[in-house]
């Protein structure tokens, strides 16, 4: 999952961005409001982190001019006014989660991931598909009840499959969502990556989960009835 | 209510005990002047009856020269008393028993007051003579009558104190009907005042807005109060509103410093890290911390100097500093800064005076200054610090190379927290609470700071300050003595 983070205040930024890169996530930080929007309209974030009081573009534009792109990203507003007016601007604007100044970074990251699987339509931290079952807070994987030993991006990539069942998920679209711009990729590194990830969920005496549609994509399938 | 003036009251009761007193007045003048009248009008009927008594002597109808009194066809009032004598002393006819009073030779009516049986009477005491056979050759004989007339004068009084009763009554009639309406006319006139007063209970902390309604502002009287009432609320709403801006600027900044403390801590302590990690993240979060301390610092500073300085000029006597050091102090500290963007700094200061200003709070407003030069300045530049002083002020200006400053920050960059840019963006460092500390020890010693664009780029911090006068007055005076 890729996170965008608009926060103009230098070391509040870095602290947010090694915790949530600590989380498993991937961190894009814009320094003002001008390149938070900038980012934020390519539609490439599972979920936005916005400060309020940014330089050159309040927070509020940003999230007026992406909600007016219909770009449905999930935001979640840092601020340090706590008047009533103000957060229910905020969340009539299109907001759709706040948090004020001085937050708890467990908090922060909490809801994002909240966010973010809300968004994906799940609701519950634990997902599962057919026999697998994925837990977002331990950030364990289990087949048939045995724990599987992934690396951290082999999990990132089963967890947004695994957020997106039955679709058809392209090399790019992983890219684009599990790396940021601080990370060096290539399509060849998710190729990699995959195949280890197949090798991985490979338990005895279970069918493969992860298919590769040729120039297309990869698809986690989900067995009838087995849900 | 017992014990407050009310105007009205006070307005109805003043007219009214005017109005009394010029009714007493004119009462009095009324009965004087009735009684005068009536006095003329009884005389005259005393006289016309005397006359006719006069009238009525007539020679005896025997040989002899002697007068009687014939009565036929002559009306006497009820309850007159008169003696008709002549001049032997013999009483020609009398009813009732007329005093008897001093008479005088002369023709002319005198007139007596006196009692007759327990009441008041008027007499008139007239002498005339008549002659008896004035056709004779010795020419008749003359008679000299006195006649004491009288009546009851109790009339007169009676006729006055009638007259006295109507003017007494009406007047009382005609002060109720003015204090009625007086009443209603003051309480009228006055509604402006209670229009003004619920225009004025409608303030409060969240309603500042007042508007004098428009019947105040057209009442002579009330147009300074309700001006000044304006006026008044007006400076204090922009004072509270400055206030609580500068609370919740305060707050946020306060805030965001920590935020990063408690974001530097929680993100040590999300799992378990190597010793050197939690000594990186030790070392940060200790900058983060100084951060704060020095925002908080600085806000106490700017709340001290902005404490009212009712002492400050008793102990200014004993502050006092030379310009000339604060500045040298002010360059070497910014030193590392100058250095690091290779920036020179010039000092020209033609003559040494001293201020009566705390040294430390020179010192702060001098690198204040400077530092917010050098910070504005681009690498390489030229930062001046030039001074001039005449007798009683001395003018400091800090000139640097920069982007200037536009006329909109121009009116704010004083303001605390203000950066000059809406978003407040901290990366330029400070918090933005140095030109207000700036600006609050200037005023605090009783100058001026001010900042505009130089013509040739640039921006250009003028500061004025007084000059201390204390040991140059001494001199001065020492100088005059030598002379």
């Amino acid at each position: 999952m890729r996170v965008l983070l608009v926060e103009d205040e230098q070391r509040l930024a870095e602290n947010i961005v090694a915790a949530l890169r600590e989380t498993g996530l991937a961190v894009d930080h814009a320094p003002d409001g001008e390149v938070g929007s900038l980012l934020a309209e390519q539609g490439v974030y599972d979920a936005i982190v916005l400060d309020l009081m940014l330089p050159g573009k309040s927070g509020l534009h940003v999230l007026q001019d992406l909600r007016r792109r219909k770009l449905h990203t999930p935001v979640l507003i840092l601020t340090a006014q706590e008047s009533k007016d103000s957060v229910v601007n905020l969340l009539n604007a299109g907001a759709d989660d706040y948090l004020s100044k001085p937050f708890d970074l467990g908090e922060l990251l909490a809801r994002i991931k909240a966010l973010i699987r809300r968004a994906k339509g799940v609701s519950t931290p634990v997902l599962a598909v057919s026999d697998l079952e994925l837990n977002t807070v331990q950030q364990t994987v289990r087949r048939r009840g045995q724990f599987l030993d992934l690396s951290p991006t082999e999990y990132r990539i089963l967890e947004y499959l695994i957020h997106r069942p039955r679709a058809v998920v392209s090399q790019q679209e992983l890219l684009e969502h599990l790396y940021d711009f601080d990370w060096e990729h290539h399509s060849n590194v998710i190729e990699a990556h995959i195949s280890n990830l197949r090798r991985k969920l490979n338990v005895a005496g279970s069918e493969p989960l992860i298919e590769t549609l040729r120039h297309r994509g990869y698809r986690l399938r989900e067995e009838a009835g087995a849900r | 209510m017992k014990g407050s003036a009310s105007i009205t009251r006070r307005l109805v009761v003043t007219v009214l005990i005017l109005e009394l007193l010029s009714a007493v007045a004119l009462i009095g003048a009324i009965t004087v002047h009735e009684w005068t009248v009536q006095l003329q009008l009884f005389d005259g009927s005393l006289v016309a009856n005397a006359e006719s008594l006069m009238g009525a002597v007539q020679d005896t109808e025997d040989e002899s020269d002697n007068v009687m009194l014939d009565m036929r066809g002559v009306r006497v009032a009820k309850d007159a008393v008169f003696r008709v004598e002549d001049e032997r002393g013999k009483v020609l006819g009398s009813v009732g028993e007329p005093p008897h009073l001093e008479t005088s030779a002369s023709a002319a009516p005198l007139f007596r007051n006196t009692t007759v049986r327990g009441r008041d009477y008027r007499f008139l005491v007239l002498n005339g003579t008549r002659i008896v056979d004035p056709g004779t050759a010795n020419g008749g004989v003359r008679h000299s009558i006195t006649i004491v007339y009288g009546t009851p004068s109790r009339h007169v009084w009676h006729e006055v104190l009638e007259a006295v009763r109507f003017f007494a009554i009406a007047t009382a009639f005609l002060l109720g009907i003015t204090a009625v309406v007086m009443a209603w006319l003051v309480r009228k006139g006055l509604s402006p005042v209670h229009e003004l007063a619920r225009q004025a209970e409608r303030i409060g902390p969240g309603e500042w807005h007042f508007h004098a309604p428009m019947s105040a502002k057209d009442t002579a009287e009330l147009r300074p109060l309700a001006a000044a009432l304006e006026a008044a609320l007006a400076r204090l709403q922009r004072s509270f509103e400055q206030q609580k801006r500068f609370t919740s600027d305060a707050a946020h900044e306060l805030k965001t410093d920590v935020a990063i403390i408690k974001s530097s801590l929680q993100l040590l302590s999300m799992r378990k890290r190597t010793l050197e990690e939690y000594g990186q993240g030790l070392a940060l979060s200790l900058e983060d911390i100084t951060r704060l301390e020095s925002t908080v610092e600085k806000m106490l500073t700017l709340a001290r100097l902005e404490q009212p300085a009712e002492s400050y000029y008793a102990t200014a006597a004993s502050q006092s500093c030379s310009l000339r050091d604060v500045i040298e102090d002010a360059v070497h500290q910014s030193k590392p800064l100058a250095e690091l963007k290779c920036i020179e700094v010039v000092v020209e200061i033609n003559a040494d005076v001293r201020l009566p200003i705390d040294s430390r709070d020179a010192l702060l407003l001098c690198s204040n200054i400077l530092l917010n030069a050098l910070q504005h300045s681009p690498d390489g530049a030229t930062v001046r610090i030039a001074e001039n002083a005449d007798e009683s002020i001395t003018r400091l200006t800090v000139r640097d190379q920069g982007e200037g400053i536009s006329d909109e920050d121009r009116d704010h960059v004083f303001e605390p927290f203000y950066r000059g840019d809406q978003s407040r963006s901290r990366k330029s460092g400070g918090t933005g609470l140095g030109l207000s500390i700036c600006k609050a020890i200037c005023e605090r010693a009783g100058g001026s700071i001010e900042i505009a664009s130089n013509a040739v780029g640039g921006a250009l911090v003028t500061v004025t300050l007084p000059v201390k006068t204390g040991d140059s007055g001494s001199t001065l005076s020492a100088s005059l003595k030598a002379e």
